[in-house]
């Protein structure tokens, strides 16, 4: 028989996040299962639309930066096309700002369970972004299948891309848990989120290839490090070569992600564990 | 063992409750300016265990912090400080249908309902067909859960909660969800779990419930526990403390104390209630649909020390109700009447007035009994007492231990028919109630607008030895005492009891007359008061369908008793057949007349036709039956004029009775009784030894 002792200090431990999590592990899948199951139900085309999605977003964007900025784009000259790049910005980029405004939510999304059932409150976030994950894994299948249409191989690199996920799924979670938490006690946190996710868009080398703002940067060192400090800058390009290259994509441009993921993934766990018992109280 | 244990616990809200904006108080901008933050005590150092197989009632006013506990218990919210133990696995059914995602369907819900209970998949299989069963909506299970009533919804959350089969389960107010039907359900639900040795915590306005579901009770106020010895008297202090709180009003003189709440009243005796806890109140049937008072719009009007009048208009009948209480004498003094804004067919006008189930015994009129038990069983009122004459006075004692007084009701009415009746209610209520008042005869009605005195009902507690040589002195009267056995006159019929072994049943003794092919037996008559004169009791009764009356005496005789029946027509009636019967207990397994003997054979299930075991039916003597346990009686016909069949008859299995009878079939196929007395039967009832 299971013996649960309820005090502050045993429920507030960082180090019992990690045997909960074990224990609901059921909990978790089952949560993730049923959000999959709930989301496309009732959109006709189900789950196409998680392909579509991004699909439609490059096509756009490709469109209109070809019309804009025909030179710019059209000096791509080697390597992969305008819009294979994009999408490998783009893909990764929905993954972290979907599942970190979602995760946000989701505390007050699920208060009904929150404020009524006892379970580790990590799930809740956690199955959120869990939930996201399947995206990602498409718009990996739809980039591959996009590059191989217009004439790419498979490379080498396609082995660092595990690697590549778990840093993002590491760094997603540290952020969401941390935001998830501060959003009980506070609701602006999803809009401050909302504007540095905007902001992060256009400093995270999405819509033009890395090399095309080196350059400029390196003109500025300071510039240059204070915009790889944003782990999605590394974590983008190291993206695009795991996808596309034919080597281990490059260690400068994943360790800083990787650490500042377990940062992220440590102060995260320690905010939310801090506030877990209570925040049934404040939802 | 204890499954939960809570040790000195307080919680300690901050007022500022759910965000705030940054600015609020209590937000960002007070903790940088370092000000106190408002603080609320929703609970003060509580300590309490709920034992393994216990059922704990937690009873409380809103905002004494019962909901703050059972979240507690169930793992929601931690306290402030002190510390709780939850041993084994805890539900709550507060948690109804928490997590339903309205797109999936009822099936993929209950999976995933039961996941969050913390049930394994293969169990929640198991017992899947449970669920489904229980809810009741097997047809849609298939359906997304937004297509269901919200009725549905809350259904198919209970089931899952109630066999998800926990260790502990937390009961909140979920019972008054769903139809009448479904809460039913839950309750006998929740009985059987408790009588399966299942703790559970029960958190409820509805102390009825509590007090029926409840081993112990607690209460809450302010945040604190308080708790008596019992949980009758747990409850006896909340509602008085809510009667002052909400200054109702609360009259009282020497040991009698009412608490008038909204068109009920609450009768405490020495600090006791001795009414039970849905207290008197009264009820009106209109068309088809009954009102109560306590549904009931009340002002009250006169607050005097021993004295109240207060005034209720019905919500869905144009009614008001005036009440008049007073305590005065040692006694309660309620006077009714109703006040009608328009012509109105209202069918039944009465008084309930429930009483502990600890009350046991009743007197009414010239009658007594015992109250039977109620059992989990019971889904419905049971009518115990209702005799086709008015009653104007009546009593019930508690068993004998009780501390409770018994209590003597007297009714007085200008209108003739309005009397009592007893009833035992439903299990959950677990009351008896007495029904002061009256069906309205059809040629009362309608009532007639303007306001009508109805009656004035008088309770008055009483000194349970008074009350007690009352009844004493009233069986004796109506005792005959012939050695070991003894013959008890009740209205149209004797039983016959060995020492204190009641050896008579069903029918007792009894007669019949058959008039028109119409059997009439002399329970039913309107008998008059019992006339004793040493050896002898006699007594009358008249037929309410013929024009006859019955006298009977009955008259020590040796070891036997004598029994007489004179028939008295009023004019000429012309009687078919009619018999002089004795109904016994089933353990009589053989009889025997100067003719013939035999056995009585074992009663058929669902048989409700009397069958008779004679093969001779020449006129007889005597008949007697014989048991290996019970001492034997015999029925002996000392008129030599008029010829008798002696019948061995068994009773419908429902009576389940074997009768000895003696039968007269007059030759010629009529007897005709011209106006006058003639003595009809004459006989001889014995009951041997062993």
């Amino acid at each position: 028989m299971s013996v649960v002792v309820y005090t502050e200090a045993q429920q507030r431990r960082l180090s019992r996040v990690i045997p909960d999590l074990i224990q609901s592990r059921d909990l978790l899948i089952y949560l993730v299962w049923r959000d999959l199951r709930a989301r496309y139900r009732n959109a006709m085309m189900g789950f196409f639309w998680a392909v579509l999605q991004p699909v439609l977003m490059a096509a756009i964007l490709t469109l209109v930066f070809t019309v804009a900025f025909p030179d710019r784009v059209g000096a791509t000259r080697t390597g992969p096309p305008y819009a294979v790049l994009l999408l490998c910005g783009l893909i990764p980029w929905q993954f972290l700002s979907g599942s970190l405004i979602s995760a946000t939510h989701s505390l007050v999304d699920n208060q009904n369970l929150v404020k009524k059932v006892y379970f580790p409150r990590e799930i809740i976030p956690i199955a959120t972004v869990s939930n996201s994950l399947i995206n990602l894994f498409i718009g990996f299948v739809l980039i591959e299948v996009v590059h191989l249409g217009f004439g790419g191989m498979p490379g080498w690199g396609l082995l660092g891309l595990p690697l590549i996920f778990a840093i993002l799924f590491v760094l997603v979670i540290g952020v969401s848990l941390l935001c998830a938490s501060l959003n009980v006690h506070f609701r602006d946190v999803v809009y401050f989120l909302e504007v540095a996710l905007a902001l992060g868009f256009y400093a995270t080398p999405i819509i033009y290839p890395l090399d095309w703002v080196l350059p400029r940067l390196l003109e500025h060192p300071w510039l240059y490090r204070v915009y790889m400090l944003n782990p999605m800058a590394g974590l983008v390009p190291a993206y695009q070569q795991a996808l596309l290259s034919n080597h281990f994509p490059a260690p400068h441009l994943w360790i800083w992600p990787a650490v500042c993921a377990s940062a992220a993934l440590l102060l995260g766990a320690w905010v939310f564990r801090r506030n877990a018992p209570l925040m049934a109280d404040y939802l | 063992m204890s499954l939960i244990e809570l040790h000195n616990v307080s919680k300690v809200f901050r007022l500022r409750r759910g965000p705030g904006t940054l600015l609020a108080k209590g937000g960002v901008a007070s903790w940088f300016r370092r000000r106190a933050v408002e603080r609320v005590t929703a609970l003060h150092d509580i300590s309490f265990m709920v034992e393994s197989g216990e059922s704990l009632g937690i009873i409380g006013s809103n905002g004494s912090g019962k909901s703050t506990l059972l979240k507690i218990l169930a793992g929601v919210t931690i306290p402030t400080s002190g510390h709780v133990v939850v041993r084994g696995r805890v539900a709550s059914l507060l948690e109804l249908g928490a997590g339903f995602h309205p797109l999936l369907t009822g099936r993929e819900n209950i999976f995933l309902n039961a996941r969050i209970l913390g049930l394994r998949r293969d169990r929640v299989e198991q017992v899947f067909e449970q669920f489904v069963e229980f809810s009741g909506i097997s047809e849609f299970i298939d359906h997304p859960v937004y297509t269901y009533s919200s009725g549905m919804y809350v259904r198919l959350g209970f089931a899952v909660a109630v066999y998800a089969d926990p260790d502990v389960f937390l009961v909140d107010e979920v019972l008054s969800v769903g139809d009448e039907e479904f809460q039913r359900k839950c309750r006998v639900r929740i009985g059987e779990l408790r009588e399966q040795g299942k703790t559970i915590v029960f958190v409820s306005h509805d102390l009825g419930i509590v007090n029926s579901l409840c081993d112990r009770v607690i209460l809450l106020s302010k945040g604190a526990v308080m708790a008596r010895r019992t949980p009758q008297e747990t409850i006896d202090f909340y509602l008085r403390q809510i009667g002052r709180e909400k200054g109702i009003h609360t009259i009282g003189a020497g040991a009698l104390e009412g608490i008038f709440t909204h068109g009920r009243l609450s009768l405490f005796h020495d600090q006791r209630e001795t009414s039970a806890v849905p207290g008197f109140q009264m009820q009106i049937m209109s068309m088809g649909q009954s009102h109560e008072s306590a549904a009931g719009d009340w002002e009250v009007i006169e607050r005097g020390p021993a004295r109240c009048v207060a005034r209720g208009r019905l919500p869905r009948l144009p009614v008001t109700h005036h009440w008049d209480i007073r305590v005065e004498n040692g006694r309660v003094v309620w006077n009714f009447a109703i006040e009608c804004e328009q012509d109105l067919p209202l069918q039944l006008i009465q008084a309930n007035l429930f009483l502990p189930a600890i009350y046991k015994f009743w007197i009414y009129g010239e009658l007594s009994g015992t109250f039977p038990d109620i059992l989990p069983g019971d889904l419905n009122w049971t009518i115990l007492v209702s005799p086709d004459y008015v009653c104007r006075e009546t009593s019930a004692l508690p068993v004998e231990d009780s501390p409770l007084r018994p209590l003597v009701f007297t009714v007085k009415s200008e209108r003739a028919y309005m009397g009592f009746r007893w009833a035992n209610s439903e299990y959950i209520t677990g009351a008896r109630v007495l029904l002061a008042g009256a069906r309205i005869p059809d040629t009362e009605l309608p009532i007639r607008r303007g306001r009508h005195e109805l009656m004035t009902l008088e309770i008055e507690p009483a000194s349970p030895e008074r009350v007690r040589a009352q009844v004493q002195s009233r069986m004796e009267a109506r005792t005959l005492r012939c050695g070991p056995w003894s013959l008890q006159l009740e209205r149209g019929y004797a039983r016959l009891f060995h020492q204190d072994l009641e050896i008579s049943a069903a029918t007792h003794l009894y007669t019949s007359v058959e008039v028109g092919n119409l059997w009439n037996d002399s329970h039913s008559y309107n008998w008059g008061p019992v006339v004793r004169a040493g050896d002898r009791i006699e007594v009358s009764g008249e037929s309410r369908r013929f024009p006859f009356r019955q006298h009977w005496q009955l008259e020590i005789q040796g070891q036997a008793v004598a029994f007489q029946v004179w028939l008295e027509a009023l004019e000429t009636v012309e009687v078919q057949e009619y018999h002089t019967s004795v109904g016994l207990r089933a353990e009589y397994d053989r009889w025997e007349t100067d003719l013939e003997s035999g056995d009585f054979s074992p009663f058929k299930p669902d048989d409700e036709t009397w069958r008779h075991f004679n093969r001779n039916y020449a006129p007889g003597k005597y008949i007697k039956a014989l048991s290996s346990s019970l001492p034997s009686v015999s029925l002996r016909s000392t008129l030599d004029a008029t010829a008798f069949r002696m019948t061995a008859t068994n009773a419908g299995c429902s009576q389940g009775a074997r009768v000895l009878q003696a039968v007269h079939i007059p030759e010629g196929g009529l007897l005709s009784i011209r106006q006058g007395r003639r003595l009809i039967f004459s006989g001889l009832i014995e009951v041997g030894t062993l």
